[in-house]
């Protein structure tokens, strides 16, 4: 019920303003531009046949749904739109966005192919596929029919949840590239630090685009940020660090062929992360205690609170970095070793 | 609210003084016993030491109004750019240590 009256309440709000902007200007210029990067994304899977290409060619994926999410955002007036014609800018990025996912879904098989491994076996595969169709649910229908009334409600569900599906997917598909088996703790810890890192892209566009509701939903996006970076990357990661990482994987990256990886990088990983947690905590507490008015009128606090969003989503990355190097220089390490 | 930037003042002081204690453990053996002597293991330590660090320095800065005037802990812009210099420093200082050590080796 609660979501009927949702749903027909937002409904005449865009309306009127949506359909006008779509009549302007066909799309077929856009797909052309997406079918265009499809073949050259095909050259460089060709050509690369590696998995740290695939990778790149997701990340930019990655990067186009998030313009893609902020850009609808705007177009419904959940984010404060920014000049030029948002409705282009939305439905540019979503095509593209399709042709980097279907692209690095090609990417995939192709490589499993010239290894002469059996397709779709692995759950990054098949996550992977299940986020090609909802893709394609997304990007076919808003670019046939013009009345959009009836999948709005569909198009939003799909739109905010591609986000996170896609953050674990590829961090499922990094540890599958760095360390050859799955380690459930250390998968856990490295997906909570993607999800992280994707809750505090979400602090800083509220906080760059606010509007009304704005500040309620930074509040919950830094409790979740908080949750995950102490739940899942400080006391998991710490457990399998403590646990796993001591006797198993550290002796032989310092036997193998880059002993540095532990000496320095996990050295400075493990200790340079504690600041992380403190920096989280900083900003769920200072967000709690503003209040709309305020947050609304004041655009140097929300300035600040940016830019200490930005540092964390900095360490989060970094410490993404790190972990991929000292995970694969364990991998590394493994096959000297045999 | 006019003072809400507390907590941030509360983390540099944690970042900072947290980021002391690494250093120094890293340079000096002796040191790093003592962390590891504390919990069972250095990084448990550390990590201890900075949750206490940074309750301890909110609950001074929040019973004294005096220390937050000081402080000009209302001035957000101040203490968030303050945060992201100490933090980065600290994160290079570490660096630069850990590879001093490793190609001291
Ligand atoms: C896969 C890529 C796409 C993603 C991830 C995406 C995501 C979103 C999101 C998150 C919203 C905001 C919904 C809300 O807050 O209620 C939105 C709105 C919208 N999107 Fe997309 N979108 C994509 C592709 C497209 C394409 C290709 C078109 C059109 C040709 C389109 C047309 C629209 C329109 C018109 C709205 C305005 C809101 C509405 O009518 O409900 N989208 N989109
Ligand atoms: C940064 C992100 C990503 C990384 C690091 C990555 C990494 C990998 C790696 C290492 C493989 C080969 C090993 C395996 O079987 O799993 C692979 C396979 C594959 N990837 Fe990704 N991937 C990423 C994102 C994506 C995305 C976004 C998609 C799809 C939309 C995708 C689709 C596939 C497919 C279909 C395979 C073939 C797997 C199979 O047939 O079972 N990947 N990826
Ligand atoms: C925001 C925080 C963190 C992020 C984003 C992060 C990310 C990652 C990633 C992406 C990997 C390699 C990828 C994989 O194999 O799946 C990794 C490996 C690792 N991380 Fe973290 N990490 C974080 C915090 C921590 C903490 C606090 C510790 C413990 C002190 C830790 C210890 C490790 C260890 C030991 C490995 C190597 C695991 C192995 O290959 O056996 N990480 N991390």
């Amino acid at each position: 019920m609660f979501f009927i009256v949702f749903f027909a309440f937002d409904r005449d709000k865009g309306g009127a303003q949506i359909s006008e902007e779509s009549n302007r200007r066909s799309a077929i210029s856009d797909i052309y531009i997406g079918l265009a990067l499809l073949l050259i994304i095909g050259g460089i899977a060709l050509a690369y046949e590696n998995w740290i290409g695939h990778a790149l060619i997701a990340i930019i994926s990655l990067l186009l749904m998030g313009y893609a999410i902020t850009t609808g955002a705007m177009l419904k007036g959940r984010l404060k739109r920014k000049s030029g014609n948002i409705f282009k800018l939305h439905r540019k990025s979503g095509i593209y966005f399709g042709s980097f996912v279907l692209g690095s879904f090609i990417y995939g098989l192709w490589m499993r192919l010239q290894h002469g491994e059996s397709l779709l076996s692995s759950v990054h595969g098949k996550l992977g596929l299940f986020i090609l169709l909802v893709v394609t649910l997304q990007d076919i229908p808003s670019l046939i029919f013009k009345n959009r009334a009836k999948y709005r409600g569909l198009h939003r569900i799909i739109g905010y949840a591609l986000a996170p599906i896609l953050v674990i997917d590829a961090g499922w598909g990094l540890h599958n590239g760095v360390t050859g088996v799955t380690k459930s703790l250390v998968l856990l810890h490295s997906i909570s630090g993607g999800l992280a890192a994707l809750v505090l892209v979400w602090i800083i566009l509220e906080m760059r685009y606010p509007t009304y509701k704005s500040l309620a939903r930074a509040k919950l996006a830094s409790y979740l940020s908080a949750f995950l970076i102490t739940a899942g990357c400080w006391i998991v990661g710490g457990y399998n660090y403590l646990t796993a990482y001591g006797s198993q994987v550290r002796p032989v990256i310092l036997a193998g062929p880059h002993p540095w990886a532990h000496e320095v990088i996990m050295e400075a990983k493990e200790h340079i992360f504690v600041f992380l947690p403190i920096i989280a905590f900083a900003l769920s507490i200072t967000l709690s205690s503003l209040d709309r008015n305020t947050f609304q009128d004041d655009a140097k606090s929300r300035h600040a609170l940016m830019m200490i969003a930005c540092l964390a989503l900095f360490m989060v990355l970094f410490m993404f970095l790190m972990g991929a190097i000292i995970s694969n220089a364990g991998q590394t390490g493994m096959e000297t070793l045999k | 609210m006019k003072e809400s930037s507390t907590s941030i003042v509360s983390a540099v002081i944690t970042i900072f003084l947290t980021g002391c204690i690494i250093i120094t453990h890293d340079i000096s053996k002796d040191f790093r016993q003592s962390l590891t002597a504390l919990t069972g293991h250095h990084w448990i330590s550390v990590s201890v030491i900075a949750v206490i660090l940074f309750v301890l320095s909110s609950g001074l800065l929040l019973s004294s109004k005096n220390l937050r005037k000081i402080l000009r802990s209302y001035d957000i812009g101040l203490w968030s750019t303050a945060l992201i210099d100490v933090t980065v420093i600290m994160i290079l200082v570490i660096f630069l240590v850990l590879i001093a050590h490793s190609l001291a080796d």
